[in-house]
């Protein structure tokens, strides 16, 4: 029976003109009121009327103050068994994304994962959990799983593969390597990934133990930029730990966490639930900066100078936490003099925030304490990430909120050697002429040369490309790739593209087959998180404990990812430099613990109370023993020890002439809820959510090109053109335009960014801020 | 316990879509079933009284208290027990689809794969054993609380509420209508 009846509002196909019929018998009958209102529309179409009546126009602000959200808290043994479900419940850690939220993972009968959901006796999540790690099964058992090796059976990109065993597998991409090292020597191979899933250090560890460069987008444009700003000025990552817990002002810096990062979000809401202020910077109009008290709305990549410009009035208005200045901090002078030359006048101007914002901004910051700072990826792809980053530092050590409840803090020395550990990583076994040779470590010596602060060095990828693509300095010919998408990760896709043909060879590590594996040689099958063990402990989200990741079920031959290094490791003849197993891994981790991984197992815990003030004791861990404000590290290597506001590459302001013909600014990167990167557009129940990639635009702009909300539109760069949905919104300026990153073929905005003109010392390119024009799509069918 | 209902503050949701995920791996609802018993509907963003507002809000059964999606019902599947909750019997149900049309708040679906209507009960497998429903556990921003008629009161105070079945929603920014569609029965508490 085919629906002659359409949805009133939508038009959708409905009903069949037979139950339009015995609907309104019934309505009659029963004497039903006003269901001409909904009976004959579409279920979302219900959805969206009832929302919108429920929450209707009247605006009449009252207090929000309220005892915190209830969470239950129930203490959980490591394995157990659930009657109701009659499931076998593992303690575990969610690995769906790269932070580790405590989960509990739900084993029928049959063998068979059937459910995870948050772990509610979780200190770190309270038992919440994202869209993404609810939908773990979807993807434990995704029908297009990688489950076993596979050798390329036809031409590149043909999609044609072969199964061998791994045996066969690691011997070829053994094989393969010492062919090109025989050829080229060890700078002829790459290693390359992505944000991995705990495995970042034994990752390290190989790569260094092996002595070939890598490479990551997520070092020079995420984490690095600002890890070493915060490392720099204060001798660790404590941006990373806003205490929401007991914060009376929190700043939220160019994050959503409220979707991205549900540790921190869920710590934010409940703050801000019993009535914590929240300030947040951010270009548009989100799900975090709707909740704000104040929304400064700056121009992408002007980050810089909002923070000296705030840091200028606090220090101006007498509002510094004098004995902890005086006390603990280098440089003060300089710095002072330095965020003079921001006055709020000049910096209104430049960041399009209303002076008076920012000084209710800075004032709020700087007396209602204790006050944190929430950052994540933002601050890190502007034309100076490193000044940026290290300004939005200095922010919080002027104001004494360093280390103290309510303030950022100094992560706890929890005795799981495994975040960012320079003896796990073996970066003592690099040589002199490894650091010369490695790409970009002259020009970006915090992120390739000798003396990174946060992580071990990485090469420059945009010199990767180049170096592939025209052998100079020299030729890379192959390249293992763990973990990453490259060819949607990475800004100037095309170029990424080329480069990876151009290869002699190429293997990749992965749960699907994507664009990237696509041209691969080998590709090997790895492990997600619901398949492996493990010991997580990640100074972003749990900065105090570790925690115990337990394998569930075996999917085909997936390995995880630290048995396949290992056992490369094994076939390359460095076994001693690696792991015999993953266990011996863990044991090793666990070793300042003095317990062994078994031993761990029993109660999947290690937690340390806060201790506050951790400075106090031997100081903190910078050249001076204090906080840098005027950095020695940076004037040594040649670079400006103050931070600093740089204009981005491509600006209506900075290039003028190009502005004329690309006449808005792009910004990319802001994330979509139930999508990690470029994962999990493949499962049904996610991407149902968000179909397709929306490009959020103001409606006079979108109007003055005739786009209407919903159709496909174009966006073009010097270097290219994509397409997506146009997502109106008057919560972005009419000169910005805002496009999610990650998404796959026509939708991917990497395509259009620029790699090359990176920020100086660390390299990240600048993709919060380029500039683009756009057009109504015509061709596309919808 | 069968006097705690559910209540959804609204200044709270951050439109994670958590919710909407719990609801379908508690209740088995894969992709196939098309049946989002749980979602979160986005109003705006607009402009209103001079300011940018974005707001979000989860929309599941209301378990009304008469309910339409039993009126509708040709084989009297629906019914509203002691308790509150609306709940199906699928043994009756023979899958025709009246109640699904008959639910003013797109809240009652169809299940593709058992062809038998499914709604949210308010995840009775678990409120029988005292842990609040999956979509509460796993709100990150706070928003969803499975309470009792004292806490309801406390939280409601000084807000905007609207009572609509069981469920009560909650802001301290919009004064919320209640709709009226039809017959459930809507009653303001507290707040305007």
């Amino acid at each position: 029976m085919k629906p002659e009846i359409s949805c009133a509002l939508c038009g959708q196909p409905l009903m069949t003109a037979k139950m339009k019929h015995r609907l309104l018998q019934v309505a009659t009958e029963k004497k039903i009121k006003n269901y001409e209102e909904w009976l004959f529309l579409c279920g979302p179409c219900k959805l969206r009327k009832f929302s919108q009546r429920l929450v209707g126009d009247d605006l009449k602000k009252v207090p929000r103050a309220k005892p915190v959200p209830f969470r239950r808290r129930e203490k959980l043994e490591v394995v157990k068994f659930a009657p109701r479900q009659q499931t076998t419940v593992y303690k575990s850690e969610c690995f769906s994304c790269n932070q580790g939220c405590d989960a509990v993972v739900h084993v029928n009968r049959d063998g068979r994962v059937v459910k995870v959901e948050g772990d509610s006796s979780s200190h770190v999540t309270k038992g919440v959990l994202c869209s993404k790690g609810l939908a773990s099964t979807e993807h434990l058992y995704h029908k297009d799983r990688l489950q076993y090796p596979l050798k390329r059976a036809g031409e590149r990109g043909s999609g044609k593969w072969q199964r061998l065993s791994w045996d066969e597998a690691l011997g070829t991409v053994v094989e393969k390597l010492n062919e090109t090292e025989r050829k080229y020597g060890k700078t002829g191979i790459i290693l390359a990934t992505g944000t991995s899933r705990g495995w970042l250090l034994p990752f390290y560890r190989f790569a260094n133990a092996y002595g070939v460069q890598y490479t990551a987008p997520g070092t020079a444009q995420c984490a690095l930029p600002r890890f070493t700003g915060s490392t720099l000025v204060g001798g660790t990552r404590f941006l990373e730990n806003p205490d929401h817990e007991h914060t009376r002002t929190m700043i939220v810096w160019g994050a959503n966490p409220t979707i991205t990062f549900p540790v921190k979000g869920r710590a934010m809401m409940d703050a801000w639930t019993r009535g914590a202020t929240l300030i947040v910077v951010d270009p548009m109009l989100t799900e975090t900066s709707s909740k704000a008290d104040l929304w400064l709305q700056l121009r992408p990549g002007t980050d810089a100078a909002l923070a000296l410009g705030m840091l200028n009035i606090i220090i101006q208005e007498g509002l510094c936490d004098r004995e902890f200045v005086e006390k603990w901090c280098y440089g003060f002078e300089e710095l002072r003099k330095r965020a003079a030359e921001y006055p709020p006048e000049r910096v209104a101007e430049i960041t399009w925030v209303p002076k008076e914002k920012i000084i209710q901004a800075a004032r709020l910051f700087a007396t209602e304490k204790p006050s944190c700072i929430t950052i994540v990826v933002a601050i890190e792809q502007n034309a100076d990430s490193l000044s940026t980053c290290r300004a939005i530092a200095m922010l919080s050590a002027v104001t004494g909120n360093i280390d103290v409840p309510g303030g950022n803090l100094i992560q706890m020395p929890v005795p799981v050697g495994l975040w960012l550990n320079a003896d796990l990583a073996l970066s003592n076994l690099l040589t002199e002429e490894q650091h010369a040779m490695r790409l970009g470590s002259k020009e970006y010596p915090l992120l390739s040369g000798k003396h990174t602060v946060s992580f071990p060095p990485s090469a420059f990828n945009s010199d990767v490309w180049k170096a592939m693509l025209t052998g100079k300095p020299y030729p890379i010919r192959a390249m293992y790739c763990q973990g990453s998408n490259m060819l949607r990760a990475y800004a100037n896709s095309r170029v990424v593209l080329e480069a990876i043909q151009s290869l002699d060879f190429l293997a990749a590590v992965d749960f699907y087959p994507n664009e990237t594996n696509d041209w691969a040689d080998i590709i090997l099958p790895a492990a997600t998180w619901m398949e492996r063990d493990f010991v997580t402990s990640s100074d972003q989200v749990s900065a105090n404990s570790a925690h115990l990741q337990q394998k569930t079920v075996p999917i085909g031959e997936c390995w995880s990812d630290v048995k396949i290094l290992n056992e490369l490791a094994k076939r390359l003849g460095f076994a001693h430099q690696m792991f015999d197993t993953d266990e011996a891994f863990f044991d090793y981790l666990l070793q300042p613990a003095e317990m062994t991984f078994r031993e761990f197992k029993e109660n999947g815990l290690i937690k340390l109370d806060w201790r506050y003030k951790k400075y106090e004791k031997k100081g903190f861990e910078t050249p001076t023993g204090k906080v840098m404000l005027r950095d020695t590290k940076l004037e040594n290597l040649g670079f400006d020890p103050l931070p600093q506001y740089v204009e981005p590459a491509e600006s209506p302001i900075r290039t003028p002439e190009l502005g004329e013909e690309y006449p808005l600014i792009i910004t990319t990167g802001g994330r979509v809820p139930v999508f990690r990167h470029s994962e999990f557009r493949n499962i049904p129940i996610l991407r149902e959510i968000v179909p397709d990639l929306e490009i959020f635009l103001h409606p006079d702009t979108a109007r003055k090109h005739g786009i209407q909300p919903g159709e496909w539109m174009v966006v073009e760069s010097p270097r290219g053109t994509m397409e997506g949905r146009a997502a109106f919104t008057p919560g972005i300026d009419p000169r910005v335009v805002q496009v999610a990153s990650h998404w796959p073929g026509k939708s991917n905005v990497n395509v259009i960014m620029d790699n090359e003109k990176c920020a100086p010392v660390v390299g990240s390119a600048q993709l919060r801020c380029q500039l683009c024009r756009i057009k109504k799509k015509v061709d596309r069918v919808q | 316990m069968s006097n705690e209902a559910l209540l959804v503050d609204l200044d709270a949701c951050v439109r994670c879509y958590s919710c909407e995920i719990a609801c379908r791996q508690e209740n088995g609802l894969t992709f196939e079933t098309k049946s989002r018993w749980c979602r979160v509907s986005t109003v705006g963003p607009r402009e209103v009284g001079c300011e940018l507002h974005l707001d979000f809000v989860p929309v599941f059964c209301l378990h009304c208290e008469e309910p339409l999606c039993a009126r509708f019902c040709p084989v009297e599947a629906i019914s509203k027990r002691e308790d509150g909750r609306v709940i199906i019997d699928l043994e009756t149900c023979v899958g025709c689809r009246q109640c699904v049309h008959g639910c003013p708040y797109g809240a009652m679906h169809f299940n593709e794969v058992t062809q038998k209507a499914g709604k949210c009960d308010l995840c009775l497998s678990r409120t029988e054993t005292g842990i609040e429903p999956s979509c509460v556990q796993h709100c990150i921003g706070g928003a969803l609380r499975y309470v009792g008629p004292a806490e309801l009161r406390e939280l409601t105070q000084g807000r905007h509420s609207v009572r609509l079945g069981r469920t009560t929603y909650l802001s301290s920014k919009w004064t919320l209508n209640p709709i009226l569609f039809g017959s459930p029965r809507a009653e303001e508490t507290g707040g305007r």
